[in-house]
């Protein structure tokens, strides 16, 4: 008899393979802004602002890039901004955005960027190309992911205001 | 410092490759090998590796040491495997090039290599978000082709540049890229025929797009004294820059139709030579995207800001006009290897010097200097390395 090792037919999933952070407040998988995923969470979307040296930080940090402070504080990212660049992945999407093909990237700008504001991309769902412009309005919502399993993370969309 | 040349150069077929990440390592090593018959093998004491995401693709760390293994290497100054995504084989070269020009190493093995293609593409597709900030912009499914989608976006918004200007860009490279048999796509596109061809990010179509590909590249760099005695043609590096301004979140980035950081990389490596954009007969850019190669004329000083669509339009980067720009085909003809498209820039910056090149795509023999030039990740990152048949009498670093 041959020997032989069965390799099981499903592996599950990696989770960090997938595009979302794990979003653990706690172990080793936590994550020292876990209050920027705490706060989508109750829908607001925030981010770190320099109390020494008054930098606005997005992505949200631990600790100042500009001055290295750790002396932080959790602002609100404005609720409407005004898109800047945009276009529809119709081909090549990564593997979590098969089912959602075509979608449209948006590169948004929020307040007086860049002086006191922040550029972010995001995904607009149930559009079409012709519905944006650059400067078109739009506003942030809370978007949930589901999955793998019973787990449950946020994150954010736009949307035309 | 001491000068420091490429004497010998050789490449694998680029494509969809019936290959596995070792055999691309081991058909480009031996091609390298086989053009410096004079070399002994045992007298490379640093070997140098550029390599994106071995760990994502061909599921290998620790990779320098595995080439030292498939090609029968044993260094013993310098062993190293560089990442900077897209530009890991120029920066493998850059550092063999320091290595040698400080005196540590003599003869260093460069090889640039990377096994991109699987089964399912989707998944290479989401190994490309980790080159930008995953955790933030990879949610937003920012991969290549729709951040470059709104680069072009912004450029024409910006700059009027039009879709025929970027399809021109392909075009070209498709000419030169007919007659290279070592490059993915060998087939000459009109600009009718880029245009119309499938959208994948508007206004980028399908060809506008450089492949996602298997291939790898290999040079050989030794210090003048050796180099003279192992190719009658050695090919100077005369210098080489880069710049990063802290950018791997688009927050970072300001204006997207303009590269500070490949500006600054131009200007230094200017200082760094005393010459100027003018000066520089053929370059290989980095022409992930057509959008990308009409940034890198303004942003080299080809031309003016803004003038990039015309530049290509007016013939001025074709051979024989201001500056050749791709004589290979570049990345739009050879597909996208990330680690190994330095190296194999430098190989035809190499053969291009040597004249080994079909004289369809040959820039001639008046050329004195050449550049490459990679951007990496959300273009954060540029390197540039300039070669020339003449060495430099003083070399200085800084600017």
């Amino acid at each position: 008899m041959v020997k032989s090792i069965r390799i099981p037919a499903t592996i599950p999933f990696p989770p960090l393979l997938d595009l979302w952070e794990q979003q653990d407040e706690k172990g080793p998988d936590a994550t020292r802004i876990y209050q920027f995923y705490k706060n989508l969470a109750e829908g607001r979307f925030t981010t770190t602002k320099c109390k020494d040296c008054g930098k606005l930080l997005y992505p949200p940090v631990a600790v100042c890039s500009e001055c290295l402070s750790e002396n932080l504080e959790w602002v609100d990212i404005p609720k409407v901004g005004e898109v800047y660049a945009f276009t529809e992945v119709r081909a090549g999407a990564p593997l979590q955005f098969q089912d959602t093909v075509p979608f449209i990237i948006a590169i948004v700008r929020f307040g007086d960027y860049p002086k006191n504001g922040i550029q972010v991309s995001g995904i607009m769902f149930d559009l079409s190309s012709e519905e944006v412009k650059i400067g078109t309005k739009v506003e942030w919502e809370p978007l949930e992911i589901l999955g793998p399993g019973e787990m449950r993370r946020y994150w954010y969309c736009f949307k035309k205001a | 410092m001491r000068n420091v040349a490429i004497v010998g150069a050789g490449i694998t077929k680029f494509g969809v490759r019936e290959a596995s990440w070792k055999d691309l390592v081991q058909e480009a090593g031996k091609a390298a090998f086989k053009d410096v018959p004079n070399l002994d093998k045992k007298e490379v004491d640093s070997l140098i590796v550029g390599a994106a995401q071995p760990e994502r693709w061909a599921y290998q760390t620790h990779v320098a040491p595995l080439v030292a293994e498939l090609l029968g290497l044993r260094p013993t100054r310098v062993v190293a495997r560089t990442e900077v995504a897209c530009a890991s084989g120029q920066a493998a070269i850059r550092y063999a090039w320091l290595a040698i020009a400080t005196g540590l190493s003599d003869i260093a093995f460069v090889i640039g290599v990377e096994k991109m293609t699987s089964k399912n593409m989707a998944i290479s597709q989401t190994s490309m978000i980790n080159v930008a900030n995953r955790e933030f912009d990879g949610p937003s499914g920012m991969t290549a082709p729709p951040f470059f989608a709104m680069v072009a976006q912004r450029h024409m918004h910006d700059y009027g540049t039009t879709r025929e200007q970027m399809a021109v860009v392909r075009e070209k490279n498709s000419t030169y890229g007919s007659y290279n048999p070592y490059a993915q796509f060998t087939k000459r596109f009109s600009v009718d025929a880029v245009i119309n061809s499938k959208v994948v990010a508007p206004p980028l179509c399908l060809f506008d797009c450089c492949g996602m590909t298997d291939g790898a590249a290999a040079v050989v760099l030794a210090a003048e004294e050796i180099a003279k005695k192992l190719t009658d043609t050695p090919v100077w590096i005369i210098g080489g820059t880069q710049c990063v301004f802290a950018a791997d979140t688009v927050n970072q980035m300001g204006n997207l139709s303009e590269w500070p950081a490949l500006r600054r990389a131009a200007k230094e490596l200017y200082n760094m030579l005393g010459i100027g954009p003018r000066d520089i007969d053929f370059a290989e850019l980095h022409d992930c995207f057509t959008i990308s190669e009409i940034m890198e004329y303004e942003e080299l000083g080809f031309c003016e800001k803004g003038e990039g669509g015309k530049f290509v339009e007016e013939g001025r980067s074709y051979i024989g006009g201001d500056v050749a720009v791709n004589p290979s085909g570049g990345l739009l003809s050879f597909g996208h290897p990330l680690g190994a498209t330095g190296v194999r820039q430098a190989w035809e910056v190499f053969n291009q010097f040597r004249g080994s090149v079909p004289k369809e795509r040959y820039v001639g023999s008046n050329a004195r200097i050449a550049i490459t030039h990679n951007l990496s990740g959300l273009a954060s990152l540029h390197h540039i390395m300039a070669y020339s048949i003449e060495k430099r009498k003083e070399i200085k670093l800084g600017g």
